[in-house]
């Protein structure tokens, strides 16, 4: 066996998904030179995170493909897609594909990521053991590609007939919501079946999830929550006749397709029949090494401390530091912050952290439910700090709130309660006489107000001659003249949430920086709005 | 009566002077002069002020020679001064080498003197050891041109064509208070129906001017650039045809922002998805876009990564070339643009000449009249050449000119121990700087006014400052110092007093490199309102407009390079839980050693910007003090309590001694470029010491 600091010799990387890419990005800039990359679809590496947005329509294929075939070729990376591996010689330390080639490794990463989970039902999968041509699983650009080119045909001949297509997502989880909201907007008549009590259940709370059912609703998309699908009927005449999903509550949904997104399993069979060790995922150890000294895992397929990820940053993380381990650096991984952002249009959700675990582990709960304008934002603070966070239909301060949650940011007691409500109105204000009107040359309202017309500013004052920025101000104070300013300077900032009083341009009450104006004009502006000066 | 241009920074706004007698003397006063197009008459009251430099109290009008033992200073000849530091630098030649004397210069001299100062360093004293803090200003901007575009101009366009352009993206820049005038073109855009995008973690009076905000943290431009290409590519917006025929490199940059979708950008920006979405619809649906980059995006470990990835955009969208649009950098220090053109840079000859170009070398030297092999290499570059200072192998003697290093160099306190470590140190200056408080000898020298010098304006337009009025008795022009100084040590090349002199040999030496000078003359500049390089020859009109048909690379095309987000040298943790940025008011110029000495300019001293989000998590309130701190040093100020910065990220301006105490000095490893604008600080109240006991 060789010493942990000797170079990874030949790396064989089964898998050519997020990981396995990321990772050969890594190893190559590091040197690592002997890679060879088999991977089980026929597409260059692509990003699996977009594949609704192909369906929507917003991407094509090439703008999620993340690395050319030539680029892998250029580095010297033999990359062979459409390989699919039969099996694992640990002893001997090769990749058996299934055309018989075996591929010696000195290190292999498995980088297999997951499958999806088909759910219990009658009629979902044909005798010869595919699945029925009406239902569409959604993991590779393979199953998008197909059911997308599904719904193309089945909205054309709709149109043609006068006729609508209709479509069930089985599994309300973060890809479901997409998927559904793709089909949605590509025209498609959409219902989601969630099997437990609301949607997100592994991520969100019933109120939160209940709320985002209400919103789904309102974009036409009914849910039924509490409902497994048990069984499949297809129509037996023509392609275009509907089918029946029964639900276990009696009732059956017409449809012209299915899309199973009832979750994800890690793909772990060919690690398991090579006799490593397999939980849920591959049990790694810090360095991402299996029960074989030789094989590493990453990505979905891989299990450590107890936990399999499903997210790609997560993933990410893993093939730089196993990148790192096998150019000779000591790193260990110990776990990644995940932030799950769903990738919907019209459709605002985040997931910070792990929200039941943090409650459990003792964290306090702040949260602000408004099912009437379809909003539910929940902090899990612990030890001053948010650990856990969940948001549904108001992202207002997504970008603050992010960064305070990956950075462990200590807060004071008010501020879980400050991020979460909104800022005070902006109130009208007055300039008082010492406040700074034209900052470029350093004139105050005082100085204006005592000139009688536009040139005589110019000429005493100098306001107006820099940036112009202050000729809209001038020009009020110079109308309004004769009513004199209320005395005093400005007073200070008032605390968070609450704007400061106005005193000069340089000094507008504003938004939170999460919380901009589209345009300028939408908000209040002093110098600008008839009636803030007197 | 004469017709010139302000003393500050690099939009060298035109004004007249005119010398006026009054009551306790002769004064300067400035008048607007409506004919030239940059600022069209108006000014910043940086400039309606300028006349107050003249005939300050603190000028410094004698040399002063600094005796070791006691640490006096003390009034000296002209010739005494120089004679001491030519013998001095003669012994220390000979005793550690030609290298053992460095010089520092500014992005403030003229031309004329930031080409003397080259040739004197590469001539007289036979040293790679010259830099200037221009490195620490536009560098980063100045390489991601040069690897993109082939050239380095600001601007490749006047700066009124921001007016016609359909959006503006300006990305760190914060002009509207650093660059008055300047903001009278965007509120024309805007008038037109044109919008403008701010991308900075405060909302300035720029920001004020924006159609949409965007505050990232700090540190975290490069990634918006790449999420915007994402969504670009992804919604077919980007201009095939143009990448086809025009850039080369494309595909590459194509893959590498899949990885960078709108979420992903999100969590390390701090840019909500759905606001990078809107400002990526605008950015499609517009027929002309122009990217303007500044400090904001520049100074920074990646600074010259953040600046190719804005490129890529404008490239991608089709822009550069195309009228009213394309990439350009907004330049800071007065003569910035050809500070750096000159031979004041390490790495550089006249003409933006590579030094360790052969061709460039014989080119040079044949215009000096000297022999190309007697040219020394590249040097270190200005803050490794300030870090190298009083150590073993580095430099021993340093000569400055229009540079307050003490109170400009990131991680300051390191910087001016370096200084201190000196056997000479010798600063040229119109007034006691806080660094020429630290030198042996202090040589006093003519400023703005008092002579003519050309300036390259952030529009790569040269112009020439007119010579006002008489300097006081007892200075010298930086050109006399120089020339002084090589008379003494032997030197036989030519060192002329007078400006347009020199102009002429640095025309020549420019002659056929990339800011090709040789058809600009004095005359012309007056006749025709500046005359943008390249200008190869009297009959050539200049170039206004840059690569309308070609780039300025071996091939003619724009080369789109690959670059990725690391993002900050130094990131937040628990002893230091916010970002720290830095930056400009409207009242102050760089160091402050000529504003802060102009009475009409009040001087509001430091100050720490702040949320009220924070400013009540560590229980302050608008005007206490607070204390900051880094791992490199501490200040203390008032603070500055408003909603418009983020609340995960403080601001301190840098004119003041502190600031750069707590700056970073990571480098960016292409522009060697230091991290001024982000790095990790503590912010607490300052508690009185009897308050703090009770406590």
């Amino acid at each position: 066996m060789s010493a942990p600091t000797a170079g990874p010799g030949r790396v064989v990387v089964v898998g050519s998904g997020m990981a396995a890419n990321r990772l050969v990005e890594s190893l190559v800039s590091r040197g690592v030179d002997d890679i060879t990359v088999l991977g089980g679809e026929r597409y260059a590496p692509y990003n699996r995170i977009l594949l609704s947005a192909v369906l929507e329509g917003t991407h094509s294929v090439d703008a999620i493909t993340l690395r050319t075939p030539q680029w892998y070729a250029e580095r010297g990376v033999d990359l062979r897609l459409d390989a699919r591996v039969d099996r694992l010689e640990v002893a001997e330390r090769c990749v058996v594909l299934v055309d018989g080639n075996a591929v010696p490794y000195d290190t292999l990463v498995l980088a297999t990521g997951s499958l999806p989970t088909l759910p219990p039902i009658r009629g979902l999968v044909r005798l010869d053991g595919r699945l029925h041509d009406r239902l569409h699983s959604f993991r590779h650009l393979d199953d998008c590609l197909r059911l997308s080119a599904d719904v193309a045909g089945r909205l054309a001949r709709a149109e043609a007939t006068g006729g609508d297509v209709r479509a069930v997502v089985v599994g309300g989880g973060l890809l479901g919501l997409q998927v559904a909201r793709a089909l949605s907007i590509r025209g498609v008549l959409t219902e989601i079946v969630e099997g437990s009590e609301h949607l997100l259940r592994s991520h969100v709370g019933a109120p939160a999830g209940k709320i985002l059912a209400r919103n789904l609703d309102r974009l036409d998309t009914p849910v039924y929550t509490g409902a497994r699908a048990v069984s499949f009927t297809d129509g037996t005449e023509s392609p275009d006749e509907r089918c029946g999903l029964r639900l276990d509550n009696g009732h059956t949904l017409e449809t012209d397709l299915v899309v199973i997104t009832a979750g994800v399993r890690p793909s772990v069979s060919l690690g398991r029949r090579a006799g490593l060790e397999v939980r849920r995922g591959l049990v790694v150890d810090d360095t991402l090494t299996t029960s074989d000294p030789a094989v590493r895992a990453i990505g979905d397929c891989a299990e450590h401390d107890g936990r399999t990820s499903g997210f790609v940053p997560a993933a990410w993380e893993q093939a730089e530091l196993l990148a790192a381990r096998l150019a000779g650096e000591d790193v260990r991984y110990d776990g990644s912050r995940v932030v799950a952002r769903l990738r919907a249009t019209d459709l605002d959700v985040a997931v910070l952290g792990e929200h039941e675990r943090e409650v459990a582990a003792g964290g306090e709960v702040v949260e602000i439910a408004n099912p009437i304008a379809g909003t539910h934002r929940r902090l899990v603070v612990r030890e001053d700090r948010i650990v856990a966070a969940t948001m549904v239909g108001d992202l207002s301060r997504i970008g603050l709130i992010t960064q305070l949650f990956d950075r462990r940011t200590v807060l004071a007691p008010h501020e879980p309660g400050d991020l979460l409500l909104g800022d005070a109105p902006v109130r009208p204000v007055v300039l008082t006489d010492e406040a700074e009107v034209c900052a470029c040359a350093g004139v105050t309202a005082g100085r204006i107000r005592a000139c009688s017309s536009l040139e005589t500013v110019r000429e005493t004052t100098r306001a107006t001659t820099g940036c112009g920025g202050c000729a809209p101000t001038v020009r009020q104070l110079l109308a309004q003249r004769g009513t004199p300013g209320p005395p005093g300077p400005t007073a200070p900032p008032g605390p968070a949430g609450t704007a400061a009083p106005v005193g000069s341009a340089r000094q507008r009450p504003r938004e939170s920086p999460e919380e901009r104006p589209e345009r300028p004009e939408s908000t209040e502006r002093p110098d600008s709005t008839e009636g803030n000066l007197r | 009566m004469t017709d010139t241009h302000c003393p500050y920074c690099s939009l060298q706004c035109g004004m007249t002077l005119a010398p006026r007698r009054a009551r306790g003397g002769a004064v300067l006063e400035v008048r607007a002069r409506p004919d030239f197009p940059v600022n069209e008459g108006a000014l910043c009251r940086k400039g309606w002020t300028a006349g107050g430099l003249r005939g300050h109290r603190e000028r410094l009008t004698t040399p002063l020679v600094r005796d070791r033992t006691t640490g006096e200073l003390s009034a000296v000849g002209w010739e005494e001064a120089l004679d001491l530091v030519a013998e001095r630098i003669t012994e220390l030649r000979t005793a550690s080498g030609d290298d053992s004397v460095a010089v520092f210069g500014g992005g403030g001299l003229t031309n004329e003197k930031a080409y003397l100062l080259g040739k004197f360093a590469r001539v007289a004293l036979g040293t790679s050891q010259i830099d200037y803090n221009g490195r620490w200003c536009m560098s980063s901007a100045a390489s991601a041109g040069n690897q993109a575009f082939g050239v380095d101009r600001g601007l490749p366009f006047p700066l009124s064509d921001v007016e016609r352009a359909d959006v503006v993206v300006l990305v760190g820049s914060n002009l509207a208070e650093t660059m008055p005038p300047a903001a009278r073109h965007l509120d024309r855009l805007r008038e037109r129906g044109g919008r403008l995008v701010v991308i900075d973690p405060r909302l300035t009076p720029t920001g004020e001017r924006a159609d949409h905000l965007l505050q990232p943290v700090p540190g975290t431009d490069l990634p918006v650039a790449l999420g915007l290409l994402h969504l670009l590519d992804a919604a077919g917006a980007l201009d095939e045809d143009y990448l086809a025929e025009r850039t080369t490199g494309f595909d590459d940059v194509r893959r590498s922002v899949a990885g960078w979708w709108p979420e992903r950008v999100e969590r390390v920006s701090g840019i909500a998805a759905e606001d990078l979405r809107e400002v990526a619809a605008l950015l499609a649906d517009s027929e002309r876009v122009m990217v303007l980059t500044a400090r904001g995006a520049e100074q920074h470990s990646q600074g010259t990564a953040t600046v190719l990835a804005w490129i890529n955009l404008a490239l991608g969208l089709g822009m550069c070339g195309k009228p009213y649009a394309g990439y350009g950098c907004l330049t800071g220090q007065g003569n910035g643009q050809g500070g750096r053109e000159h031979g004041q840079k390490s790495d550089q000859l006249p003409g933006y000449r590579m030094i360790d170009d052969p061709a460039a070398r014989a080119h040079v030297a044949g215009v000096w009249g000297v022999d190309p092999d007697s040219l020394p290499g590249p040097g270190r570059s200005a803050y490794e050449l300030l870090d190298a200072l009083g150590t073993d192998g580095g430099p021993r003697a340093l000569l400055v000119h229009g540079s307050n290093i003490v109170v400009s160099a990131p991680h300051a306190t390191q910087v001016a121990e370096r200084l201190e470590s000196l056997d000479l140190l010798v600063v040229a200056d119109i007034v006691m700087s806080e660094t020429a408080a630290l030198a042996d000898v202090v040589l006093p020298v003519t400023q703005w006014a008092e002579e003519s010098g050309t300036m390259t304006n952030l529009e790569g337009r040269v112009i020439l400052r007119e010579q006002a009025v008489a300097p006081p008795d007892g200075v010298r022009s930086d050109l006399d110092v120089i020339a002084g100084l090589a008379t003494r040590l032997g030197c036989r090349a030519s060192f002329p007093l007078d400006p347009e002199e020199v102009f002429a040999e640095l025309a020549l030496a420019s002659a056929g490199g990339r800011a090709d000078y040789a058809g600009i003359t004095y005359d012309r500049i007056r006749a025709e309102q500046g005359v943008f390089w390249p200008c190869p020859d009297r009959d050539h009109p200049g170039t206004p407009r840059l690569f309308a048909d070609a780039f300025a690379t071996a091939d003619g095309r724009a080369r789109a390079l690959v670059v990725d987000h690391a993002g900050a040298a130094e990131q937040p943790d628990a002893d230091y839980p916010v970002h720290l940025t830095t930056g400009r008011v409207l009242a102050q110029y760089q160091s402050g050693a000529q504003t802060r000495r102009i009475t009409d300019l009040r001087d509001e001293g430091i100050f720490v910007e702040l949320h009220p989000m924070l400013a009540g998590r560590i229980g302050v309130r608008d005007g206490e003090q607070v204390e900051v701190s880094t791992r490199r040093g501490a200040l203390t100020a008032p603070a500055r309590v408003v909603p418009t910065i983020r609340p995960d990220t403080i601001f301190v301006p840098f004119h003041w001694v502190g600031a750069n105490r707590l700056t970073n000095d990571a480098l960016d490893p292409m522009s060697r470029m230091p991290e001024f604008k982000v790095c990790a600080a503590a912010v607490t109240r300052a508690v009185p010491a009897q308050r703090a006991r009770v406590r």
